[in-house]
């Protein structure tokens, strides 16, 4: 091996890791967070395993991939959260400090560490009044790039899940948005990132893929799903008193949501 | 592997040291050179509904009043507060703790901390308090209530200054301003018109005005209804519905009718 083989060695490397993390974690099943009046919804589906979590007052997490990772990242959010909030204040937590300085970091030192297992995770936050807006969403990518959403946010296993996710989700007013119609759009945007992490052959065209996914009967997809899987959703509910905001959704609440597929 | 949940474990990875830690337990000699701040009366009851928990607003140093606006029932989760009477330095700091060390727990472990961690993470914290006690600058008493939902009660728990604890069936007060109030609770419960267990919110609110305002009569270190600025004592509840604070309107309502008005008026 010559000297000068090195970076080829090291960007397959790379590449290698990337296809093994992408094919670990696609087929997850996706988080959705939505604005809604009140503050802000987030929904999974899961197999009666809790896949949303709180992480402070007004900061929630949901995740795609590997448990055991997930519940790293999630004990690590935790605990910067909680230093933070008694050594200064509970304002002083934020979104861009868990992220940036916190899981941002983090994941990109275990995706580069290439003598170990990188985390098999994508993250989603979420931060209801917080210093960037009313409703903020941070996704961090399994390679540690992050995005930051306004109003929702969308996490697949894989990216064109997030693209297609985030198509449902635009254009809402979360100000006025009900409950129910946040879960009903929560719903139809878990349906169809589903929907493409399963896909066999996913086109490499946008537009392709685009109308592909306009033909699909997602009430139906939802109903068949139902069968094996529970929904799963929290708040960060601004009307809650006292300082924490997150609480579960009771089934009595989601269900006036699934009245729609069920027809 | 941390398998943790441990908030004080995390801040201690951190580099927090408590005010005490470190430090030997010696009886200090002579004066002190200043007059450490002091809590003093709080008091708490258990009524009809749940438990009752009130305090009077004064904080002092010495002969002198340091403070009148000064909130001693401290909010430490939806269930429980944290009365407390003594060093406030020491005091707010645990109350800092354990609201954060609950909280951390649920999160982190996915369970709330059971009623009887909650008691023993704040009988820890006054144990390692003991020194600062010892050298009689941060001696902290409180009184922890909480609403207990498996069995659909309140509960009312008070220590030592050195961190035993014990539950209370019926009442309880600590503080300068206790002593003279004490009796009169045991009185009232056991030959007054109605036990405490069996008022009413209202009647109970009136009865913790009236207990605070006999401590204040009798206490100097005690504060009462301060007619200048208009401040109340803090009085909170905890019923099966989670902790509620009786508003300021509410308690100018009951004042009136309890204290200012009442028999003998």
């Amino acid at each position: 091996m010559m000297l000068s083989d090195e970076p080829y060695r090291w960007a397959e490397g790379v590449a290698n890791r990337r296809d093994y993390i992408e094919d670990q974690i696609r087929t997850g099943s996706p988080v959705v967070g939505m604005g809604y009046e009140d503050g802000i919804l987030m929904l999974t589906l899961s197999r009666s395993q809790q896949k949303l979590f709180e992480v402070y007052d007004r900061v929630g997490l949901g995740a795609v991939g590997h448990s055991t990772d997930i519940e790293k990242l999630r004990q690590a959010a935790i605990d910067m959260a909680h230093s933070i909030g008694f050594n200064y204040s509970e304002e002083d937590v934020t979104l861009r400090q868990i992220v940036y300085f916190g899981l941002g970091p983090a994941v990109k030192a275990g995706f580069d560490d290439v003598v170990r297992s990188p985390f098999l995770a994508r993250v989603m936050l979420a931060e209801l009044d917080g210093e960037e807006g009313a409703r903020t969403f941070y996704v961090v990518d399994y390679d540690g790039a992050f995005f930051r959403y306004e109003d929702f946010g969308a996490l697949g296993g894989i990216q064109e899940a997030d693209r297609l996710m985030e198509q449902k989700l635009e254009g809402a007013e979360p100000q006025t948005l009900s409950l129910t119609d946040a879960l009903s759009r929560a719903l139809q945007a878990w349906a169809i990132g589903r929907w493409v992490s399963n896909l066999e052959d996913i086109p490499t065209d946008d537009a392709e893929l685009d109308t592909l996914s306009a033909d699909v009967d997602l009430n139906k997809l939802l109903k068949e799903e139902l069968q094996e899987l529970d929904i799963e959703a929290i708040v960060l509910q601004r009307s809650l008193v006292g300082k924490p905001k997150f609480r579960k959704l009771t089934p009595e609440e989601v269900a006036p949501a699934l009245q729609s597929i069920e027809a | 592997m941390s398998e943790g949940g441990d908030f004080v474990d995390l801040l201690r990875r951190d580099g927090y040291r408590f005010p005490g830690e470190g430090m030997v337990a010696s009886h200090g000699h002579g004066d002190l050179p200043f007059h450490p701040t002091e809590g003093t009366t709080i008091l708490a009851i258990r009524y009809s509904d749940g438990v009752l928990v009130a305090g009077d607003r004064r904080a002092t140093a010495g002969n002198m009043v340091l403070y009148d606006r000064a909130d001693k029932v401290v909010n430490l989760d939806a269930y429980s507060v944290m009365a407390i009477s003594g060093s406030p330095a020491v005091a707010f700091e645990i109350a800092r703790v354990l609201e954060h060390s609950f909280q951390y727990y649920r999160r982190r472990q996915l369970q709330e901390m059971s009623l009887g961690a909650k008691l023993r993470r704040l009988s820890l914290l006054i144990k390692d308090n003991i020194p600062m006690a010892i050298q009689g600058i941060g001696a902290v008493i409180p009184i922890f209530a909480t609403y207990d939902r498996n069995d659909g009660c309140g509960r009312i728990y008070f220590y030592d200054a050195l961190g035993a604890q014990f539950e209370s069936t019926d009442f309880t007060t600590t503080g300068s301003g206790s002593p003279g109030i004490r009796g009169v609770m045991y009185y009232q419960n056991r030959w007054g018109d109605r036990k405490f267990a069996d008022m009413g919110r209202d009647e109970a609110v009136g009865m913790a005005l009236r207990l605070l305002d006999t401590a204040g009569e009798y206490d100097s270190a005690t504060g009462r209804y301060e007619r200048v600025a208009d401040i109340f004592p803090s009085v909170k509840i905890i019923t099966a519905s989670g902790l509620e604070d009786i508003d300021t309107e509410t308690l100018r309502t009951l004042h009136a009718q309890y204290v200012d008005g009442g028999p003998g008026a």
